[in-house]
């Protein structure tokens, strides 16, 4: 880690709670979506988040050089994977549906959106969470550079 | 000498905070990472050891700090993350604020020995 290194760490923070933001308004978005590119209804994706071992910049190797200052260097956080909840969504009787099936049931996809509306809060606080974390860093930051003036 | 063991101490608390920070920001971080567990840097025991040593000024100029993982955690969730994100904002709310008070010694410090030189 650099000098900024908390803000780092938070801006990392940030990038994963928008993808977060972005899967639970794609999935929202597609809440009726009953045909996607392969045929079958849409399915709800997930974000599953992963933290990254800090690489210890300059800062980790002074202190390792003047002895001691083992233990872990604090990293960011980062998307593992993207996945797709491979439940099956609920059959709902509508004969008249382009996609209903021979006894006129449409098998709709399985995004609640009750779910996705409270993953969308988490990910919006744990985003605040960050920015505030980003915002004490900066101003002590700010303030160690008063000692110069 | 113009660096006196207080000087040297505040120097290190300032890098000491400024280390535990990044610490505190890892962990919110990951506050939605299963299987996280949260880190510290445990500085004023690292200080407080080093200024009660007979030799502290040498002891403080090379003493570092190691950021570890907290093994006295309260609650864990399903999925085995331990943050509790309330509480890293308090802390690092106080840590921002000893690092500030830390600097504002120092400055003040600084300043009483430059006008004792005759600097303005």
């Amino acid at each position: 880690m650099s000098m900024f290194g908390g803000m780092e760490i938070s801006a990392s923070a940030l990038t994963a709670q928008r993808l977060r933001m972005n899967v639970t308004a794609e999935n929202l978005a597609n809440a009726e979506t009953t045909k996607t590119a392969d045929g079958t209804p849409y399915r709800r994706k997930e974000v599953t988040l992963e933290s990254v071992p800090g690489k210890g910049g300059f800062g980790a190797q002074l202190s390792k050089a003047m002895g001691g200052g083992s233990g872990v260097a604090p990293g960011g956080v980062q998307a593992r994977a993207i996945t797709e909840d491979s439940t099956d969504g609920k059959l709902v009787y509508d004969p008249s549906h382009p996609d209903a099936n021979a006894q006129g049931y449409v098998r709709m996809p399985n995004v609640d959106t009750v779910t996705e509306m409270v993953d969308l809060i988490d990910a919006q606080r744990a985003y605040e969470a960050n920015v505030t974390a980003m915002s004490a860093s900066k101003q002590m930051f700010a303030k160690t550079l008063e000692i110069l003036r | 000498m113009l660096i006196d063991t207080t000087q040297l101490a505040l120097e290190r608390s300032i890098s000491g905070a400024t280390q535990r920070q990044e610490a505190l920001a890892a962990n919110i971080a990951n506050a939605s990472t299963p299987g996280y567990k949260r880190v510290d840097v445990d500085f004023h025991g690292a200080l407080a050891a080093a200024l009660g040593s007979s030799d502290a000024k040498t002891k403080l100029a090379t003493t570092s700090f190691a950021t570890q993982a907290d093994a006295g955690v309260g609650n864990t969730q399903a999925d085995g993350n331990s943050i509790d994100v309330e509480n890293e904002s308090a802390k690092m709310a106080a840590n921002a604020l000893e690092q500030q008070a830390a600097v504002s010694v120092a400055k003040t410090r600084n300043a009483i020995l430059r006008s004792a030189m005759g600097v303005n």
